[in-house]
C-alpha cells in the first residue's frame, strides 16, 4: 500500500516475512536525464543502506534493514509507528526534549565523521511520544556520507537551522537553542562553538547576507 | 483607489510603473546591454539609468493616463542590487517625493517578485521558487515574513547561466541564448557535478566543470548538459521543500522562471506532489516597475514610510530580514 510519496522515493508499507514493514522505492524521476538518474538513484540507494547500520554503532536509532535491491533502488526495512518530529512540533508539542534529541543524534553522526545531509524535521520519527520510552529514530539516510571535514558538518546543522527559522519561525529560539545543547553534550562546547562558527560562515557566504 | 508609482532600478533594467488595485496601468522599462562578452558593468549601467531616467518615467505616466500629482505613493527598490543603479532610481524617487510632497515607500525588490507574481496568478498560499540573477531561494510565508526554506549556497543559476555565457562571448543575460542551444540538437549528456544538500543546492562547481567542459565537447552538448544539470537540482530542492512544507501551491517568479525547460520539469514534481503550479507571465518574469509599484501599494497601505531625507538603499537586503505586515498569515496543515 502507498503511503506516501517523497520527493526522493514512493514508501509503500509492506509485509515482510510476517511482519509489517516499509519498502522504500527511488522511482525514476521525470524530469531528470535517464543517465543522471540512474547514477544517483542507485548510489543514494546504496549509501542510505550503508550508513544506517553504520549510524547505530554511532548510538543513533535507525531502522532495521532487511532487505536492499540497489538494481531496483528499493530498501524493505522496519516500520516505525510514531510521528513525525515536523508534526508534532507544528501541533504544538514541547520542542524542547525533540529539538535536544536531534541535536544529540547529530553530534554522535559528526563524531564519528558521518554527515547526515538531509536534517530536515520530517526525517525524524517520534516512537512512543510521551511515554517514558519515547525514542527519536532518524531516517533518510540517501545524501549522507563521510567526511571529517568541518565545512560538511556545518552544512548539516545550516539545513537544520533553515528549516527550523522558516517551516518552525515561531519556535525557532526554541528549538534551535535546545539543538545545540543538545549537540553540544556530546562533543562539547568547544568544538560546537567552531561548528557554530563555520556555520555563520556559510551563512555570510550566501546571497546578500553580508551588508556591502 | 490607490494609485502607486514603483520605480525599479537594481540591475541591468530602469523601468517605471503606474499600479493601482484593479490593474497594471502602464509598465515602461529601459534595459542596459553590456558589450558582447561581459557582464553589468555597475557604472555603465547606472549612467544609462540616469539618462533614461526621465524619458521612462514620462512615458509611464502618459501610458497610464495619469499626472504625478494624482499619484498617492511613490515606491522604489530600495535593494538589494548594484550600488550605483539602486541610487539612480532612488534620487528619483526622492526627487518626486519631496517636490510633491508624496509618501516615499522602500521596497525589498525580492518582495516585489513576489507580490507580482501572487497578483498575476492569483495563487493564495503557495512555496515560492525565486530564480533570477540575483536570487535563488525557496521560500514559505510564516509570521509576517517570507522564510527561507532552501536556497543556492553559492551562486545563482542566473549568474550560472551568464558566468558560462560569457565564457562563450555571449552578454548578459545569457539564458535565452543557452536554452536555444541547448534545444538545437544536442541530446547527448555530459556528466557534470550534481549538487543537492538537503533543500539546498550548489552551482560553482557546475561552472567549473561546464568550462572546462567546453575544451572537449561540442557547445550545444555543453549547454544541453548544463542546463539539464542546472535545473535537475532546482527541481530536486524543490520537490523536497514541496514535500516536506505540503503546500499545494508552487509559484515560480524571477527572470529564470521564462525557462521552459525549468518550467517543464517543475511541472512533472506538481503532478506528482499533487501541487498547482503557477509560473509568472514571462513579460513579468524579469525585472520590471510593476513589481515595485505592486508591492509599495499594500505597503503604503500598511503604513510603511520613510522621509526622503532618509531615504536608504541597501545593496545587501534579504528577504527574510524584511517585515511584511499586509499579508495574511498562512496556515500550516497538519497531517
Amino acid at each position: 500500500m502507498l503511503i506516501k510519496k517523497g520527493a526522493e522515493a514512493d514508501i509503500y508499507l509492506v509485509e515482510w516475512y510476517g511482519r509489517q514493514a516499509i519498502s522504500k522505492v527511488r522511482k525514476r524521476k521525470q524530469y531528470m536525464h535517464d543517465m543522471l538518474d540512474r547514477e544517483i538513484r542507485m548510489k543514494r540507494t546504496l549509501h542510505e543502506a550503508e550508513m544506517i547500520n553504520i549510524a547505530k554503532r554511532a548510538g543513533v536509532t535507525t531502522p532495521l534493514l532487511y532487505f536492499v535491491d540497489p538494481n531496483n533502488a528499493e530498501i524493505v526495512m522496519q516500520y516505525i509507528e510514531g510521528e513525525l518530529a515536523r508534526d508534532l512540533i507544528y501541533q504544538g508539542f514541547n520542542v524542547g526534549w525533540i529539538a535536544r534529541m536531534m541535536g544529540i543524534y547529530t553530534a554522535r553522526l559528526h563524531a564519528r565523521d558521518i554527515v547526515h545531509g538531509d536534517l530536515t524535521t520530517s526525517n525524524f520519527i517520534v516512537y512512543n511520544y510521551g511515554t517514558d520510552d519515547s525514542t527519536l529514530v532518524l531516517i533518510d539516510f540517501g545524501l549522507s556520507f563521510y567526511s571529517s571535514r568541518l565545512e560538511d558538518k556545518a552544512v548539516d546543522i545550516r539545513l537544520i537551522k533553515e528549516v527550523m527559522s522558516s517551516a518552525h519561525a515561531d519556535v525557532f529560539n526554541d528549538a534551535f537553542n535546545n539543538f545545540v545543547q543538545g549537540y553540544s553534550s556530546v562533543v562539547g562546547s568547544e568544538y560546537t562553538a567552531r561548528v557554530l562558527r563555520k556555520v555563520k560562515e556559510i551563512e555570510q557566504r550566501g546571497r546578500y547576507a553580508r551588508v556591502v | 483607489m490607490t494609485l502607486c508609482l514603483g520605480i525599479e532600478s537594481t540591475a541591468h533594467t530602469f523601468s517605471c510603473s503606474v499600479v493601482d488595485e484593479r490593474s497594471i496601468l502602464s509598465d515602461v522599462r529601459s534595459i542596459y546591454k553590456p558589450p558582447e562578452g561581459s557582464g553589468i558593468h555597475p557604472r555603465e549601467a547606472s549612467r544609462h539609468h540616469a539618462e533614461e531616467s526621465s524619458n521612462v518615467l514620462r512615458e509611464a505616466l502618459d501610458t497610464a493616463k495619469v499626472s504625478i500629482r494624482d499619484a498617492d505613493a511613490i515606491a522604489y527598490s530600495a535593494g538589494p542590487g548594484l550600488g550605483p543603479c539602486l541610487r539612480v532610481g532612488a534620487v528619483v524617487a526622492r526627487c518626486i517625493a519631496s517636490y510633491h510632497a508624496k509618501p516615499l515607500v522602500p521596497v525589498n525588490h525580492a518582495v516585489g517578485h513576489i507580490e507580482l507574481g501572487i497578483r498575476l496568478t492569483n495563487a493564495r498560499d503557495p512555496l515560492v521558487l525565486l530564480v533570477s540573477g540575483g536570487h535563488c531561494m525557496l521560500l514559505l510565508f510564516s509570521n509576517r515574513r517570507w522564510r527561507v526554506i532552501g536556497e543556492t549556497l553559492d551562486i545563482t543559476p542566473g549568474q550560472l547561466l551568464d558566468q558560462f555565457g560569457r565564457a562563450l562571448g555571449f552578454a548578459s543575460p545569457c539564458g535565452a541564448r543557452i536554452e536555444e542551444l541547448a534545444a538545437k540538437k544536442s541530446s547527448k549528456y555530459i556528466r557534470l557535478p550534481y549538487t543537492v544538500k538537503g533543500n539546498d543546492v550548489s552551482y560553482s562547481g557546475l561552472l567549473t566543470a561546464a568550462k572546462k567542459a567546453l575544451s572537449s565537447n561540442s557547445v550545444e552538448d555543453v549547454c544541453y548538459s548544463l542546463q539539464e544539470t542546472a535545473f535537475a537540482m532546482l527541481t530536486e530542492a524543490t520537490e523536497r521543500a514541496l514535500a516536506f512544507s505540503r503546500k499545494d501551491e508552487l509559484l515560480v517568479v524571477g527572470g529564470v522562471a521564462a525557462n521552459k525547460r525549468l518550467a517543464n520539469m517543475l511541472n512533472t514534481i506538481c503532478d506528482r506532489q499533487g501541487a498547482r503550479l503557477h509560473v509568472v507571465p514571462i513579460r513579468y518574469a524579469g525585472d520590471c516597475g510593476a513589481q515595485i509599484a505592486c508591492t509599495g501599494l499594500p505597503a503604503y497601505k500598511a503604513g510603511i514610510m520613510v522621509e526622503p531625507s532618509r531615504a536608504f538603499v541597501r545593496q545587501s537586503w534579504r528577504i527574510d530580514a524584511t517585515d511584511i505586515p499586509w499579508r495574511e498569515q498562512s496556515i500550516e496543515v497538519s497531517s
